[in-house]
C-alpha cells in the first residue's frame, strides 16, 4: 500500500520549492530589517501556503496535472487536481536554488536535448530524467514558441506521461478565439478522461471569478506605477510573475495583490521610493532575470532604477464572463489565454507589441528600455532591433539589449548583467 | 553519365534568380515569395503568380540579417534576410508567410517593414500572412481552410484579379500533381540498388523545381528522367544513407557526406521528399481549394506540427526498409528547436531499433566543413 509520504513524493519539485522558499522567507524576516523587502516577504508567504497545500493534496492522492503557462492554471480547477506549471517550477528553482537547477539542465542536454532550447522546460525535463517528477497528465497550448511545441513531446514519447495539446492560432481575432475556446473545452474533457473526473464548470466559474477580481487589483497596481517615484518595489515584478501562475485561481493570489496595492498606496501617499531615490524609470519589454532575486533589489537600491513593467507584468486582459452560457465563457477564456504574457506577443504580429511599448513608455514616464534577449526565445529573435528603432524614433529613448538565459547563469552571469546595466545607466544620468 | 552540374535547369539550384523568372516578368506577370511548404502553391499558380520558394543558396553571409535577427536564430533564415537586404529578392512582387517556425514567421514583418520599403521597390509589394494550426485535427482543418479562402480573396483583391475559378484551380492541381509525380519518380531512381543519381543531384533538382513555373519544370523533369533512365546507375560500395532534419538549401553538407563514402538514397527534408509525397486528391470539381488545403494540411508533416511524431517516425522506418538504409544522419541547423528536439527523440528511437544513427548540428553555410567531415567519416566507417 502506498503511504502518505510516497504520495507526497510525487510532488518532489514542490518539496524543493517549499524548502527553498521557506528558507529565503526566514532569512528575509529574521536577518533583514523590518519591512526591508515587503513585496518579497508577502509573495513568499502566499507561495509557501500554496506549496504546502499542494503537497498535502498530493498526500491525499489527488492527480497531478502538469501544464504550460499558456494553459492558465485556474482552468485546471475544473478538477480536483494539483496543477503544476512546468515553466514556473523550473524558473522558481533557478531563483531559489541557482546551483541546483543547472544539474537538471545538464541532464536533459546530455540526453540529447538541444542546448539552445528553453530552460523553462529543461528544468522539469531534467528532473524527470532523474525520476523526480510524476504527472497523471500534461497539457499545453501550441504556443508561445517552437520550444514549447518541440519540448513537450518528450514527456509523452520518452516519459510516457499522457499529453493533451490545445491548438492556439497565431492570429488575434474572434475567429481564433472561437477556435481556441473549442480547443480549451476539448482539452479539459480529455484531461478529465485521463484522470477519471468530469470537468466541473460551476467550480471552474468560481475560480475564474476570483481571477477576474484579482485582475482588477492588478490594474490598480499598474495604475499606481504611473506615480513618480514608483511606489511599488522592483521585486514585485518577480514575485508577481510567480504568483500569477502558481497562485492563479486561489485566494492567496488575491491576498498578495491586495497587500501590494495597499503597500503601494501608502508609499505613494508618503511620496517614497522603495530603494530610496528613484533616478531612472525602466521598462523591460521582455523577461526579468529569474536566476537572481537580488537583481531587482540591487536596481532599486544601488542604481535607483525602477522596473515599471516586464513581459509578465503588463497583463491587461479582459475579464471572463461567467454569467452567460458556456460558449461565451470559453470564448472569453480563449481570449484571455491568447493574451497571457508572452503568448499575447507571440500570437500577434510585432506592430501591436511595439505600439504597446511606446504607449506604456509615454503613460508611465519611462526613461529607458532594457531588453533581455533569451537564447531560447526565437519567436522574439527579430523584435529587439525593430523595437529599438521605434522607441528611438518615437520617444528618443535608448534601449539596452542583454543576451541571457533567464534561468541559467552560465550564459551571462549576474555580475556581467549588472556591469552592463551600470554602464548603460551612466549614459543616462 | 551526363554531367548534370552543367545542365541549365539544374544550375538554377546554384543561385537565386534564373532566366525563367526574367521571362515570366517580361510577360508582365508577377512573382510571389514564400518560405514554407505549408503554403498551397496551387492557389498562387491559379492566380497566375509564380511561387518562388525563398532560399539563400549562393549567399555566404548573415551580416545584414544579423542586424535584425539575434544570433540565437537560424542561420538559414538570417542568410535569406541578408540576401534580401542585398537585393537578392528584388524581383518579388509579394510575399506569403505563415507561422511555419519562430524564425521564418517573423520574415512577414521584416520584409514588410525593411525589405519592401527599400527604394528598389517603388511601390510596396503586398505581404500575406496565413496562420496555420499546429496540430492535425478536423477542426484545425476547417480553421485552416477558412484562412486559405481568405488568402484567395486577398490575393484577388491586391492583384486586382477576377475571382479565381474552380476550373483554374483544378488545372493547377493537375500540373502540380504531375510535378510531384515526376519528382517522386526521380527520387525513386535515387533509391535503387544502383542509384541513378546522387543525393546532391536530387536535392538540386528539387530546389530548381521550386524556382520556376511548374509547367516548364515538368518538361525539364521528364527530360531528366529520360536521361537518368539511360544511365546504368552508380555502382559503388558507398554506405546508403537517409538524411533527416532542418532545411538544406545548398549541397555543401551532402557533398561532404557523399565524398566521404556515403550516398544519400533517401531523405526526410522539406526541399526533398516531404514536399512531394502526397498529391491533391481531386474528388470533385466543386471545391478544389478545399482539396488543395487538405493535401497541405494532412500530409506527412514536419516537426512544426505538434503531436504527429509517431506518423513521421513510421514513414522513416518504412523508408529505412524500402531504401535499404545502412545509416541515418539527422542534422539540425543550430538554434532550430523544432528539429533539434525531434532529432533527440528520433535518435533514441532509432537506436532502440539498432539502426546506426548520427545526430549532428551545423550552420546553414559553412566555409569549413573539416570538423563535420571527420565526424561523418567516423560514422560511415562505424556502419
Amino acid at each position: 500500500m502506498v503511504n502518505k509520504e510516497q504520495l507526497e513524493n510525487r510532488l518532489l519539485p514542490y518539496k524543493m520549492l517549499l524548502k527553498g522558499t521557506a528558507t529565503m522567507h526566514e532569512l528575509a524576516t529574521r536577518i533583514l530589517p523590518d519591512n526591508a523587502v515587503p513585496e518579497l516577504v508577502l509573495g513568499f508567504e502566499g507561495l509557501i501556503s500554496h506549496y504546502q497545500d499542494c503537497i498535502d493534496k498530493a498526500g491525499e492522492g489527488l492527480p497531478i496535472v502538469g501544464h504550460h503557462f499558456s494553459f492558465p492554471t485556474e482552468y485546471l480547477y475544473a478538477f480536483d487536481c494539483i496543477p503544476v506549471c512546468i515553466e514556473s517550477v523550473s524558473f522558481m528553482l533557478s531563483a531559489l536554488l541557482p546551483s541546483t537547477v543547472e544539474k537538471y539542465f545538464d541532464l536533459i542536454n546530455h540526453y540529447g536535448h538541444p542546448y539552445h532550447t528553453c530552460s523553462a522546460q529543461k528544468g522539469i525535463m531534467g528532473m524527470s530524467i532523474d525520476n523526480l517528477t510524476t504527472f497523471d497528465a500534461i497539457v499545453t497550448a501550441t504556443s508561445p514558441c517552437d520550444n514549447t511545441m518541440a519540448s513537450y513531446p518528450f514527456f509523452k514519447l520518452i516519459k510516457n506521461y499522457p499529453l493533451v495539446v490545445a491548438d492556439m492560432p497565431y492570429l488575434q481575432n474572434d475567429e481564433s478565439y472561437e477556435y481556441m475556446g473549442g480547443e480549451l473545452r476539448r482539452a479539459l474533457e480529455q484531461i478529465g478522461r485521463l484522470i477519471g473526473q468530469e470537468p466541473d464548470y460551476d467550480r471552474l466559474k468560481k475560480h475564474i471569478e476570483l481571477e477576474n477580481r484579482v485582475n482588477q487589483t492588478m490594474l490598480d497596481i499598474f495604475e499606481l506605477k504611473k506615480t513618480v517615484p514608483c511606489p511599488v518595489g522592483n521585486i514585485f515584478n518577480g514575485l508577481s510573475s510567480a504568483a500569477q501562475i502558481f497562485l492563479a485561481g486561489k485566494q492567496e493570489k488575491a491576498n498578495y495583490y491586495n497587500s501590494v496595492l495597499e503597500l503601494g498606496k501608502k508609499r505613494r501617499k508618503a511620496g517614497v521610493h522603495h530603494g530610496g531615490e528613484e533616478k531612472i524609470r525602466s521598462i523591460w519589454p521582455y523577461m526579468l532575470v529569474y536566476f537572481s532575486i537580488e537583481l531587482c533589489e540591487w536596481l532599486d537600491r544601488h542604481l535607483g532604477m525602477s522596473i515599471l513593467f516586464d513581459v509578465f507584468n503588463y497583463v491587461f486582459t479582459e475579464n471572463v464572463r461567467t454569467n452567460q452560457d458556456l460558449d461565451t465563457m470559453f470564448f472569453d477564456m480563449a481570449k484571455k489565454t491568447m493574451n497571457v504574457p508572452m503568448v499575447k506577443q507571440s500570437t500577434s504580429l510585432y506592430q501591436p507589441f511595439i505600439e504597446e511599448m511606446i504607449q506604456l513608455a509615454r503613460e508611465y514616464s519611462a526613461d529607458c528600455f532594457i531588453y533581455t534577449s533569451s537564447i531560447a526565445c526565437k519567436q522574439f529573435g527579430s523584435v529587439p532591433q525593430l523595437l529599438k528603432e521605434a522607441i528611438k524614433d518615437e520617444l528618443g529613448l535608448p534601449m539596452l539589449m542583454i543576451d541571457i538565459d533567464v534561468a541559467d547563469t552560465r550564459i551571462t552571469n549576474l555580475d556581467a548583467i549588472k556591469e552592463k546595466i551600470k554602464m548603460f545607466t551612466q549614459t543616462l544620468l | 553519365m551526363k554531367d548534370f552540374n552543367q545542365d541549365a535547369f539544374i544550375k538554377i539550384a546554384d543561385g537565386i534568380e534564373n532566366p525563367y523568372i526574367g521571362e515570366w516578368k517580361k510577360a508582365g506577370k508577377k512573382v510571389i515569395g514564400y518560405y514554407c511548404t505549408y503554403i498551397p502553391e496551387e492557389l498562387l499558380h491559379a492566380a497566375e503568380l509564380l511561387p518562388f520558394r525563398i532560399r539563400s543558396t549562393g549567399n555566404e553571409d548573415t551580416d545584414l540579417g544579423d542586424v535584425y535577427m539575434v544570433r540565437f536564430t537560424c542561420s538559414f533564415v538570417r542568410m535569406t534576410l541578408d540576401l534580401a537586404f542585398k537585393g537578392g529578392f528584388d524581383f518579388l512582387d509579394g510575399l506569403v508567410m505563415s507561422n511555419c517556425c519562430d524564425h521564418a514567421r517573423r520574415m512577414f514583418e521584416l520584409f514588410d517593414l525593411k525589405i519592401f520599403t527599400r527604394k528598389e521597390f517603388p511601390s510596396k509589394p503586398p505581404s500575406f500572412y496565413v496562420p496555420i494550426p499546429h496540430v492535425i485535427t478536423d477542426v484545425g482543418f476547417e480553421y485552416y481552410k477558412n484562412q486559405i479562402i481568405r488568402l484567395k480573396q486577398k490575393i484577388e483583391e491586391k492583384f486586382s484579379l477576377s475571382p479565381i475559378s474552380e476550373e483554374t484551380l483544378a488545372t493547377s492541381i493537375q500540373i502540380y500533381n504531375k510535378n510531384r509525380e515526376l519528382l517522386r519518380k526521380i527520387y525513386t531512381l535515387r533509391g535503387l540498388d544502383r542509384p541513378k543519381l546522387s543525393g546532391s543531384l536530387a536535392l538540386k533538382i528539387a530546389m530548381a523545381n521550386t524556382s520556376i513555373p511548374k509547367d516548364q519544370a515538368n518538361i525539364e523533369l521528364e527530360r531528366i528522367i529520360n536521361q537518368l533512365n539511360d544511365f546504368e546507375g552508380i555502382s559503388s560500395k558507398k554506405k546508403r544513407i537517409m538524411l533527416i532534419g532542418s532545411v538544406i538549401d545548398n549541397t555543401g553538407f551532402i557533398d561532404i557526406l557523399e565524398n566521404s563514402g556515403g550516398i544519400v538514397v533517401s531523405d526526410f527534408l522539406c526541399f526533398g521528399t516531404r514536399n512531394f509525397l502526397e498529391d491533391v486528391k481531386l474528388r470533385s470539381k466543386n471545391d478544389p481549394l478545399a482539396e488543395i488545403t487538405e493535401r497541405v494540411y494532412y500530409r506527412t508533416s514536419c516537426p512544426r506540427m505538434m503531436d504527429d511524431h509517431l506518423r513521421r517516425f513510421e514513414f522513416i522506418k518504412e523508408e529505412i526498409q524500402k531504401s535499404k538504409i545502412e545509416g541515418v544522419i539527422i542534422q539540425r541547423i543550430n538554434n532550430c528547436d523544432l528539429h533539434g528536439c525531434e532529432n533527440m527523440i528520433l535518435e533514441h528511437k532509432l537506436k532502440e531499433l539498432n539502426i546506426p544513427v548520427f545526430n549532428i548540428d551545423r550552420e546553414n553555410f559553412q566555409k569549413d566543413y573539416s570538423r563535420i567531415q571527420t565526424r561523418i567519416e567516423a560514422f560511415l566507417e562505424m556502419i
